[in-house]
């Protein structure tokens, strides 16, 4: 829109006066007619280069048929996809993707709620608190996931001999090797790393709220939990909003816990649509990237509700 | 002034940016002069790495042709199918490639025949058995670089320990001596089955050849579902996965924990191919092997696996690699076929390992290569259906075994139909 208002007078005079001696004094009103086009320019460029084009490369690839030695051997129409469709696995991996996303944000919101009201409490260490809870946020999650992949090994891990000595299990466990308990265990990473951000996003919330709305609380003489449902979680919706649209679109893409965890194995039980993509690229690079375009669907999805929700936040 | 320079500024940044993303140029012709070998790294730890062996190749032979050059990139077994795969269609091919399948890349031509990029005595000094195994319909494509057999191996203390006299020679013996093993408590896990993704198309082959089973008929159709198969793996649950005789999840265990494991003295026995042996040497565990048990008596051919090496078309450095490939197969064999004990491909190097009395240990593989039963290899669609079998195959040691072969039956056979 922009882009329209500057150059029009300059090419008013352009017009007119073409052959006279001005246009010399106009090199600087030339670049000017380009408006702030050279300084979006790079950046219309990156985006093109860096998002544009390779969505369009992957496009094009999931219709295509490649060999397993890399070799394009013509198009596969619409082929791909049905292959795809049709995977044993698929059914129980999207069922995954969504149980995965759902239950990590879920668990880790309800957890960063009580986080952010603790640390918005006054009390002696706070601050050191407040720190030790971005450790999980810096540390790599690749680092952490493997961390948790070694503390769990069957012969050599850390969490299998406390677990022993405290008497909750009789016998080393096989934790990451079947479905069943490698699920909770790569969820309750997933969390971990997620609630540094959650609750500092939250407790920024909390510490907008006004003292003298809770002072007015007061002395209309409302309960601790009357207050905190009438009046700290009405008011904390925009960032807990904020929280929830975020930490669904990292899940929903969270692909190094389960990768280094797990590898999405046995077969596929532990994988999410992100880690089947990547599975799939083993066997067939074509298969792989129409998956990719079904997750890329799914995300711009998650994008057009979290656009959605903060609009409705701001005209709330 | 200034804007004009920044304007000139925001323009080679721009340029500058679109050009590194779409950058990485095709390099596959390159320099006339260098060779671009990708290898696969045999070894498990840093002093004995591949990189070694290769790069004091190239050093020897870059001495001896001082107009040729060797740029030597090797890459670990987990990522080298991948890596390469993406160097192919990124049209960064490599001259000479070392991993373990060939067929999918003679499928989509890519590769020079055996006969034009080996001299005459080269060729004639490979086995012949091995030299068999790399052909597709007729014609040599993969070269032969290093060949194992499959055998038994198993701790000779645990055994004692309890209280099992003879290594077992049918699957019910076996069953017998795990229970011992477990009863006894001689080792954590009495059989290390590994049917995790690292080798699961390995394993899953001894013991389907134990039934007469395997991947293919006589006519090379795929039989990965066939009723023997279906019955070996009910087999393996019954007697071993479910009475708690090996791993609780052997769909998820990979090789080298199992060999881990043995060289460490926690497993009473395993299939394992030569490189265990100096493991097990390393860990001081008293081994023996023997053919591996099958369901009614030994095995008559057991696994052989070979290794490929194959040189590519893109290049067109036809002359540079042969010489470079009669250099490596006629003075270099020996030095990697010790280096990490692995039975030879070439006639003179065998007859050096057999007669110097240095290589005892790998009499027995000696002995069971030369009726050895090979993937099949020299099948265009191997590459696919092995990659789904590392995949999911292990699934079939928990699961029910007639689904999961009859899904991995159902994608060989598309695999098959669409080479």
């Amino acid at each position: 829109m922009s882009l329209k208002a500057p150059p029009s007078p300059a090419r008013r005079s352009r017009g007119r006066g073409g052959q006279s001696g001005r246009p010399v004094r106009r090199t600087s009103g030339g670049l000017a007619r380009l408006g702030p086009l050279p300084w979006i320019a790079p950046v219309v460029l990156l985006i093109l280069a860096v998002v544009v084009w390779p969505v369009i490369e992957l496009i094009r690839t999931s219709f295509l048929n490649i060999s397993i030695a890399g070799i394009v051997r013509g198009s596969a129409g619409t082929d791909k996809y049905k292959k795809l469709f049709d995977e044993t696995d698929f059914g129980h991996v999207l069922l995954w993707t969504v149980l995965w996303t759902v239950v990590v944000v879920g668990v880790t919101m309800l957890l960063s709620l009580c986080l952010a009201q603790l640390f918005n409490q006054n009390f002696p260490g706070r601050r050191v608190t407040r720190w030790a809870l971005i450790a999980p946020w810096a540390a790599s999650v690749l680092m952490t996931a493997i961390g948790f992949k070694w503390m769990l090994n069957r012969t050599a891990g850390v969490l299998n001999t406390v677990m022993i000595d405290l008497g909750i299990i009789d016998s080393s466990k096989d934790w990451l090797g079947s479905a069943g308990t490698a699920w909770p265990w790569m969820m309750f990473v997933a969390v971990f790393v997620s609630l540094p951000f959650t609750t500092y996003t939250l407790l920024a919330g909390l510490q907008t709220i006004p003292a003298d709305v809770y002072e007015a609380a007061r002395i209309d003489g409302a309960g601790s939990w009357q207050t905190y449902k009438g009046i700290t979680l009405p008011l904390l919706r925009p960032a807990f909003l904020v929280g929830v649209v975020i930490n669904l679109i990292n899940v929903f893409n969270s692909f190094p816990i389960i990768w280094a965890m797990t590898q999405g194995g046995p077969g596929s039980d532990t994988a999410t649509t992100t880690v089947f993509m990547y599975k799939l690229k083993e066997t067939d690079i074509a298969e792989s990237a129409a998956m990719s375009v079904v997750n890329f669907a799914m995300v711009v999805v998650l994008v057009l509700i979290f656009l959605k929700v903060s609009r409705w936040n701001e005209e709330d | 002034m200034n804007k004009r320079a920044a304007a000139a500024g925001a323009a080679v940044l721009a340029m500058a940016l679109s050009v590194t993303a779409c950058g990485g140029d095709s390099g596959g012709s390159g320099d006339k002069n260098t060779i671009k070998l990708v290898a696969a790294d045999y070894g498990d730890k840093k002093s004995n790495a591949s990189k070694i062996y290769w790069d004091k190749v190239a050093e020897d032979f870059e001495k001896q042709n001082k107009d040729i050059k060797v740029d030597v990139q090797v890459i670990n077994w987990n990522d080298i199918d991948k890596q390469v795969k993406t160097m192919i269609q990124s049209g960064n091919v490599p001259d000479l490639l070392q991993t373990g399948g060939y067929a999918d890349k003679v499928a989509d031509d890519l590769l020079y025949k055996a006969d034009e990029v080996l001299s005459p005595a080269t060729q004639k000094n490979l086995i012949p058995s091995f030299a068999k195994a790399g052909e597709v319909d007729g014609t040599q494509y993969g070269i032969p670089w290093v060949s194992s057999s499959r055998v038994l191996f198993y701790n000779k203390e645990v055994f004692k320990e309890a209280g099992i006299k003879n290594p077992p020679k049918t699957w019910d013996e076996l069953a017998d001596a795990a229970k011992k093993i477990k009863k006894s408590k001689a080792a954590d896990t009495p059989y290390a089955l590994p049917l995790g993704p690292e080798e699961a198309q390995g394993e899953m082959m001894m013991w389907e050849l134990g039934n007469g089973g395997g991947y293919t008929d006589g006519s090379g159709k795929y039989t990965i579902d066939s009723a023997k198969n279906v019955e070996t793996f009910n087999w393996l649950q019954d007697n071993l996965v479910k009475p708690g005789l090996t791993y609780s999840n052997p769909g998820t265990t990979d090789r080298k924990t199992a060999f881990a494991d043995f060289a460490a003295g926690k497993a009473g026995m395993l299939n394992g191919h030569p490189s265990l042996v100096q493991m097990a040497k390393q860990g001081k565990v008293d081994y023996g092997v023997t053919t591996i048990p099958g369901k009614d008596g030994p095995l008559k051919s057991t696994l052989g696996v070979a290794d490929w090496m194959m040189a590519f078309k893109d290049g067109g450095k036809q002359k540079q690699i042969k010489k470079f490939l009669d250099f490596v197969y006629s003075k270099k064999m020996l030095k990697f076929d010790e280096m990490y004990n692995f039975p030879p491909v070439t006639q003179d190097a065998l007859e050096t390992m057999q007669s110097n009395g240095k290589h005892e240990d790998l009499k027995p593989f000696f002995d069971e290569l030369q009726n050895a039963k090979f993937y099949p290899l020299g099948d265009p669609s191997w590459d696919v259906v092995s990659a789904e079998i590392k995949k999911s195959g292990g699934k079939a040691a928990k699961e029910d075994p007639k689904k999961v072969l009859g899904d991995l039956q159902k994608k060989a056979e598309e695999a098959a139909a669409d080479k």
